[in-house]
């Protein structure tokens, strides 16, 4: 009994340590150091409608990293360039709350990239003229606030999935502007809005410049050496490849990850329905 | 750049990009790495203050440059890179990779190898164009940038490829950005043969 307490001990100080070799440990053995596969997701849950206040929300589970999309409609005045289009604009807040890595104040350099790049993606999302409700006059402004809860790694895809999900709950209720007051007036009767392609992320991450996984925690991810996104939407056409990280990743290997998310697409869309 | 380490200019079309290197200079007590030097990106835009689309810009250089700088050689310092947008018509980040390739090689600054870039965009017609401009990128249906470390033809250092896309005409695209980039590594090559050789001469005399 005593033994087996002291090689349980010995295992976590060893992944205190020494957290590279730890998990080397692992991956020279075709594993990882949570049992997985190299190429398997982790469990992925969906709950849409969580934030009661918001015109739409998604909560998403992917192993222990856990976000939270919550969007607000408001009416505002179109661009003068394009008189029928709402808008969609995304945020990505990492806050000390879901990691010790991020410090209070001003968003950091991973929020600010996440943000961005995910704001990009959702421009395949929406058509967004469906957001007008008077040409030149007044249009739906929707804004999404993506919030990690926890971070265990893999925080884009978790929150790409929650973008959609929400954007799938959203509801806004039938507005009719008249044009004699200037105002405004919404109906009781609500309707969805369209998601237009769909998108379904699958990161891949180089580990220790050999060992290539999927959907990496946030243990691997500390040992990256690249990271490679793939987002596919409905039919299976790539909508994003993006590489970051100098670690070198073979063209057969990009194959191999485009083929295994388009495995995880099918996932991800029994989770989303 | 005279007040720079090192710097150079890359111009493709109308898209022009200043990068200029700092470094390795003392990085500060809390930034330092013990072992490695640091690298940081600044990415200045044309018009306007920096926004996130520029974060994600120098996000994008750092991950790809901060292993290639040979970093290992001067412990605790700080090689800052700073680019700036002068004109831009499409294809800016490939242009921005290639200048602080070229200021990097001019501030002296250990490389691993050259890292050479290109863009080329998918438009509706099916056709495949190399180095778009900005308003070839805005009817294109898919836009794809591809970076390659010299010598090495394993793989892409860095990828960026969005739209609306398949795969054959993201390995069409791969292709065409592999030889548009051994032909940017030339130009580079030519660049910095005649730098050396002017400078020697000055040195000389």
């Amino acid at each position: 009994m005593g033994e087996a307490g002291q090689v349980t001990f010995a295992m976590q100080t060893f992944e205190r340590i020494h957290p590279v070799e730890f998990q080397r440990r692992f991956l020279s053995q075709s594993t990882r150091h949570t049992g997985r596969e190299f190429m398997q997701f982790r469990s992925l849950q969906v709950i849409k409608g969580a934030i009661s206040t918001a015109q739409g929300s998604a909560t998403v589970r992917l192993g222990n990293t856990t976000v939270v999309c919550g969007i607000k409609a408001e009416v505002c005045e179109p661009d003068v360039k394009q008189p029928s289009s709402g808008y969609l604009t995304t945020n990505v807040e990492l806050s000390p709350m879901c990691s010790a890595r991020f410090r209070p104040g001003a968003p950091s350099d991973e929020a600010q990239v996440a943000s961005e790049h995910i704001h990009r993606l959702s421009a395949h999302l929406l058509d967004l003229t469906q957001l007008c409700i008077e040409t030149g006059r007044a249009v739906w402004s929707l804004s999404a606030d993506i919030v990690c809860l926890k971070h265990d790694g893999n925080v884009l895809d978790a929150a790409v999935i929650a973008l959609v999900a929400a954007l799938e709950d959203l509801q806004l209720p039938r507005a009719e502007f008249d044009s004699a007051t200037g105002m405004v007036s919404a109906e009781r009767t609500m309707c969805h809005v369209e998601v237009k392609r769909g998108l379904f992320p699958a990161t891949f991450t180089l580990v220790d410049d050999m060992y290539v996984v999927a959907d990496a925690d946030d243990a691997e991810e500390q040992m990256a050496a690249a990271s490679l996104l793939v987002v596919m939407d409905r039919d299976g056409k790539l909508v994003n490849v993006w590489k970051r990280g100098a670690g070198l990743m073979s063209k057969e290997t990009v194959e191999l990850c485009v083929n295994a998310a388009r495995v995880r697409m099918a996932e991800i869309a029994k989770a989303l329905h | 750049l005279n007040r720079a380490d090192g710097s150079a200019q890359f111009s493709a079309g109308n898209t022009s990009v200043v990068s200029g290197i700092y470094g390795p200079v003392e990085a500060k007590v809390y930034e330092e790495k013990l072992d490695r030097a640091v690298v940081e990106v600044k990415f200045r835009p044309d018009i306007g203050a920096p926004t996130t689309k520029d974060k994600w810009m120098e996000s994008a250089i750092r991950n790809t440059f901060e292993r290639e700088i040979l970093a290992h050689l001067h412990p605790r310092t700080l090689v800052q890179i700073v680019i700036q947008l002068r004109e831009g018509d499409g294809s800016v980040d490939s242009a921005a990779i290639n200048a602080t390739s070229l200021a990097l090689v001019d501030a002296g600054i250990p490389l691993k190898c050259m890292i050479t870039a290109a863009t080329c965009a998918v438009l509706s017609d099916d056709t495949t164009v190399v180095d778009p401009t900005q308003e070839e990128i805005d009817a294109a249906r898919s836009t794809h940038t591809f970076a390659f470390a010299s010598g090495s033809s394993t793989g892409p250092l860095y990828v960026d490829s969005r739209g609306d896309f398949t795969m054959d005409e993201y390995n069409h695209c791969y292709e065409l950005c592999a030889l548009a980039t051994e032909r940017v590594l030339a130009f580079m090559r030519t660049a910095i043969e005649g730098k050396v050789t002017k400078e020697a001469k000055i040195s000389a005399a």
